[in-house]
């Protein structure tokens, strides 16, 4: 499943990068720490979180992240927007927590094969 | 990251990689006045005014083996997320030095967390000294590297009768502040 599909499954706004849409999603990771994201994530991943600071798309870009869903409502900041353009790094807004969004990822089966451990 | 040791050894280390023989940490917990603060002092390379500009931009660092560098940004993050900041001064020759603030009883601050292994990480690596003071209401442990690398003589500090006897003596420290 490509961030297109996702996108409108789960109603998300798009807030950036709208050409890196089609990009294939391998699975998902939800965190606030970035630390933690930089060292879990994997490659590929869509990342969800509601966090919507610059280092969000410096992490993402870091670890090659397909995109990012920014949670609750959280509006990401210009300075972030227009990085994450140059960056191509798509970010996805929705109003919905982190947890509804990475259930609804789930029952889309992004990432579903099996826990990560 | 989930304890500020984590970005105190990430700044020590930047420290290190500017040449700095010499660093200073002091952590300062002021409750009445509801702080947590963070100096980092080096006599290092320094920084320029220029690049001193970038080093809170994710998007910059000096490494040539890839084009982020999230140390500064993470911990400016951290800090402006617990209502405080984070402020960097440098002259070119002399060093650096670095002050992240935080508002103490903030929900999101994260711990302190394990000082102890964090510093003998940096004490053991062994290229440069430390002065570390950590304050609390007043109360106060710390502890100098020349220091003690002047009552040891010829004995390194990685000599592991000294690292056990230096990792109790810094735990203790932290333990009788946290009492």
């Amino acid at each position: 499943m490509n961030l297109r599909e996702i996108s409108e499954q789960l109603s998300l706004e798009v807030c950036a990068a709208e050409e890196k849409l089609d990009t294939e999603v391998t699975g998902g990771y939800a965190s606030d720490l970035l630390s933690y994201v930089m060292a879990r994530a994997k490659e590929g991943n869509v990342w969800v979180t509601m966090q919507s600071h610059i280092n969000v798309v410096a992490v993402a870009s870091l670890v090659n992240l397909a995109g990012v869903i920014i949670t609750e409502g959280t509006k990401p900041e210009p300075a972030t927007l227009e990085k994450a353009n140059q960056e191509g790094i798509p970010i996805l807004a929705t109003r919905l927590t982190t947890y509804d969004v990475a259930g609804k990822l789930y029952e889309l089966g992004v990432g579903n094969e099996g826990l990560t451990e | 990251m989930r304890e500020l040791s984590l970005h105190i050894l990430d700044v020590l280390q930047n420290s290190l990689e500017a040449g700095a023989t010499l660093v200073e940490l002091v952590v300062e917990e002021d409750l009445a006045a509801d702080q947590l603060v963070i100096t980092v002092r080096d006599n290092g390379g320094g920084i320029d005014e220029t690049t001193l500009a970038k080093v809170v931009d994710p998007f910059y660092t000096s490494r040539t083996t890839r084009h982020v560098g999230l140390g500064i940004p993470l911990l400016r993050a951290a800090a402006e997320r617990c209502n405080g900041d984070l402020i960097i001064t440098s002259q070119v020759g002399k060093g650096t030095m670095l002050r992240a603030t935080f508002q103490h009883s903030h929900l999101d601050r994260a711990p302190l967390g394990d000082m102890t292994g964090t510093l003998l990480s940096f004490i053991l690596g062994g290229i440069c000294d430390l002065s570390y003071a950590h304050c609390v209401n007043g109360r106060q442990f710390g502890l100098s590297t020349a220091e003690i690398r002047a009552e040891l003589g010829d004995v390194p500090l990685s000599h592991p009768a000294v690292r056990e006897w230096l990792r109790e003596y810094i735990a203790e420290g932290e333990r009788s502040l946290a009492a």
